[in-house]
């Protein structure tokens, strides 16, 4: 850090150099009766200089939530989401994903979790009035190798699935060339992935989806019971690092994650969300749930809650629910969809559960 | 600030120097910074910084005498303090049952912390207090205006929009029923695009960026004067990773909440800050606890713990100086926070007495 540059006493600045003062956030990590201990200087230069470095940390001004509102830029706007390419379940999360924090997608195995993800990677290909982001995605995959044979059959059916787009625009996109793939088994692994891997083709502007399948089953088999402080050591650092991705590159994190079925009554009461009535909840704990954005639940109507007459049976295949578990926009709420040849599908049911 | 240049007590060589530059006004001076000026007139840049803190030091001095004494803040007697504290007012919640147990909603120059599990309603809450302090006088509220502080990325504009549009038409409708004047001419202002407008919005990337902010705030608030309310949501994220030494993220966490107080009274306005909960293992069971330590749980004046139980959201009355400790439900609507029955705030405590989980969930916690 250049001192020199600083609009400063040159007084207070042979100071800092002289208390081996090397960085801003040195500066702040010390209380103000430190620094005056450090630079002997006097209480006022003290704040003056707290002043000073404070300013030049924030530049970026205040802005008020008026002009947050009006921001029609699709580069900074809140209100450009990336679209799920159905307008049943886009109007479910008001637009879509939004590009700033991290989504969480939680839900039992089968219940459609990987082809939403899927289907996300490829609409975020679309251009900015289809509701996509114009980049590309990468898919960090944990537990399984990448579903490749499905991901070419959506690719092949998106003309039917996307009828709003017009078929040029669609047949000049080449979904199969934007989409990374990445393996990441454990931890330091996955850790290097997005600190580095994923960081550079953030840079490159390539990549503007990243989907990680799943979280938690990096956790699971290397982590016992007693290990819970180093575990969430862990997941408090990743998400943290996938937090400030999001937020410097306006990337939406989609995390899918595993369900665990709740053990006992304390267990659903603290860790359940007001979710009384299912009997799963996601894994990971209270420590990732604090690091989301928001959450989202799929799950599988099994038949026996179907109503009697098959008035919930959908053509044929299963019908499964999404619901917001919870969100800082959106009411907890659900939809139903279905998933078809071409891609995933929401259902407006008439009668909800 | 339209002072002559030759009226401050300077060197006369300097005097000279500033009039042959140009310099008319203090107003001109306090606009450049030290090293422009010492390069504009050819002085050292310790000359430079002195003669700024000279005009500035005049400058203020001069403010201070109109606005009033600074000395006569310093003492007061309790009476004195229970009249200023009753003429404050509060921000209302818009959940009555919750107004009631914070003893009329949230308080000026006080801290007041919201803890609770993802999802359970506090962003929620802030946004909603960030609405309501700009609730016109004569409605009863407090015409102020607010300061967002973000460190989670959870302030979604759309959902303040909402906020705003019901917290508009609450109004309308108190207006239409009574026909009075002053209302009308109110509500005038009184639109969401001027709530917006008055609430300040801040992201906090790090806690670096944090303490920087909360440094440059009290310059801030001087500047908008309107300011009745700053809520940081949420404190705990930028101090829960990557600390690896937490005496210093004690010692940080301190120095920023002494600076929040200090804020607090000098400005006269609320500070709500959120935070995380944790779960604290214990020797048979495990339980939640609001998180970043025991020393931390000094910090705020009023502490709210928001829970779940079974579908219903609870907000406990955790630590206050004035109210018992209680528990109310609460609702979050469409329009934002709301009572669970609306309007009769008399059957609250026997709707508390329905809900058996939550008597030994407050008493796990006290131990």
């Amino acid at each position: 850090m250049d001192w020199d540059q600083f609009d400063m006493n040159p007084k207070v600045i042979a100071a800092l150099k002289k208390a081996n003062i090397k960085s801003i956030k040195e500066i702040l990590n010390l209380s103000g009766a430190d620094l005056q201990r450090l630079t002997k200087l006097s209480s006022m230069d003290v704040q003056c200089l707290l002043k000073t470095v404070s300013g030049t940390l924030r530049k970026s001004c205040v802005l008020t939530a008026l002009q947050l509102y009006q921001d029609k830029d699709h580069c900074t706007s809140q209100h450009q989401k990336l679209s799920l390419g159905c307008s049943v379940l886009d109007s479910l999360l008001r637009g879509g994903i939004p590009l700033v924090g991290i989504t969480e997608l939680a839900g039992e195995s089968s219940a459609g979790k990987t082809q939403i993800s899927l289907q996300l990677c490829l609409s975020v290909q679309y251009p900015y009035e289809y509701g996509g982001l114009e980049s590309g995605a990468v898919y960090i995959c944990t537990e399984d190798v990448f579903p490749n044979k499905r991901l070419q059959q959506l690719i092949d059916q998106q003309h039917t699935f996307r009828a709003d787009v017009p078929l040029d625009v669609i047949q000049k996109i080449k979904f199969g060339n934007s989409i990374f793939i990445e393996h990441a088994a454990d931890l330091d692994t996955f850790y290097n992935c997005i600190a580095k891997r994923i960081t550079l083709l953030l840079l490159r502007g390539v990549v503007r989806l990243v989907v990680i399948d799943s979280m938690a089953a990096l956790f699971r088999c290397e982590f016992g019971a007693k290990d819970s402080v180093m575990k969430a050591r862990y997941l408090q650092t990743f998400g943290a690092k996938l937090h400030s991705l999001s937020s410097r590159f306006r990337t939406p994190i989609l995390c899918i994650n595993q369900v665990t079925d709740a053990m006992d009554e304390m267990d659903v009461v603290q860790s359940n969300f007001g979710l009384l009535d299912k009997k799963v909840s996601p894994a990971l704990g209270l420590t990732w749930s604090n690091q989301l954005l928001m959450r989202l639940m799929a799950s599988r109507i099994t038949q026996s809650e179907q109503a009697p007459g098959g008035a919930l049976q959908h053509s044929g295949s299963v019908l499964r629910t999404l619901s917001v578990v919870f969100a800082p926009h959106l009411p907890p709420s659900f939809c139903c969809y279905a998933v078809n040849l071409e891609g995933v599908k929401g259902v407006k049911v008439k009668t909800p559960l | 600030m339209q002072r002559d240049v030759g009226s401050f007590p300077l060197a006369p060589g300097l005097r000279a120097k500033l009039i042959g530059a140009g310099f008319q006004t203090a107003q001109e001076l306090l606009e450049i910074g030290p090293c422009e000026l010492s390069k504009e007139i050819g002085i050292s840049k310790e000359e430079a910084l002195e003669t700024l803190q000279i005009v500035r030091r005049e400058c203020n001095s001069n403010a201070t005498k109109t606005a009033g004494d600074p000395e006569a803040v310093g003492k007061c007697t309790a009476l004195e303090l229970l009249a200023q504290e009753q003429a404050q007012g509060f921000i209302i919640t818009f959940c009555s049952a919750l107004d009631d147990i914070l003893g009329g909603g949230v308080q000026l120059t006080k801290i007041t912390e919201i803890c609770g599990a993802p999802g359970v309603g506090k962003t929620q809450l802030c946004m909603q207090l960030a609405v309501d302090v700009q609730i016109p006088e004569c409605f009863g509220g407090l015409a102020g205006e607010a300061v967002f502080i973000d460190t989670e990325g959870s302030f979604m504009v759309d959902r303040v929009v909402d906020i705003a549009t019901a917290c508009v038409q609450h109004c309308q409708l108190i207006a239409e029923t009574h026909q009075e004047e002053d209302f009308q001419k109110s509500l005038e202002t009184f639109s969401f695009e001027s709530i917006l407008s008055h609430i300040y919005y801040f992201r906090c990337h790090d806690y670096t960026e944090l303490l920087a902010q909360i440094y440059l705030l009290p310059d801030f608030l001087s500047e908008h004067s309107k300011v009745r309310l700053v809520i940081v949501d949420g404190i705990a994220f930028p101090f829960r990773h990557d600390f690896e030494d937490l005496s210093l993220r004690t010692r940080l966490l301190n120095g920023l909440a002494q600076q929040l107080i200090s804020i607090a009274n000098a400005h006269k306005l609320a500070v709500v800050l959120t935070n995380q909960m944790t779960t604290r293992i214990g020797q048979s069971q495990s339980m939640l606890v609001p998180a970043l330590g025991e020393s931390w749980g000094h910090a705020a004046t009023i502490r709210l713990i928001f829970h779940w139980d079974n579908k219903q959201r609870l907000a406990t009355l955790y630590k206050s100086p004035s109210q018992k400790e209680s528990t109310v439900p609460f609702h979050i609507t469409p329009h934002g926070f709301r009572d669970v029955h609306p309007p009769p705030p008399s059957q609250t405590p026997a709707e508390v007495e329905i809900n058996p989980r939550k008597r030994p969930r407050i008493e796990g916690d006290k131990q």
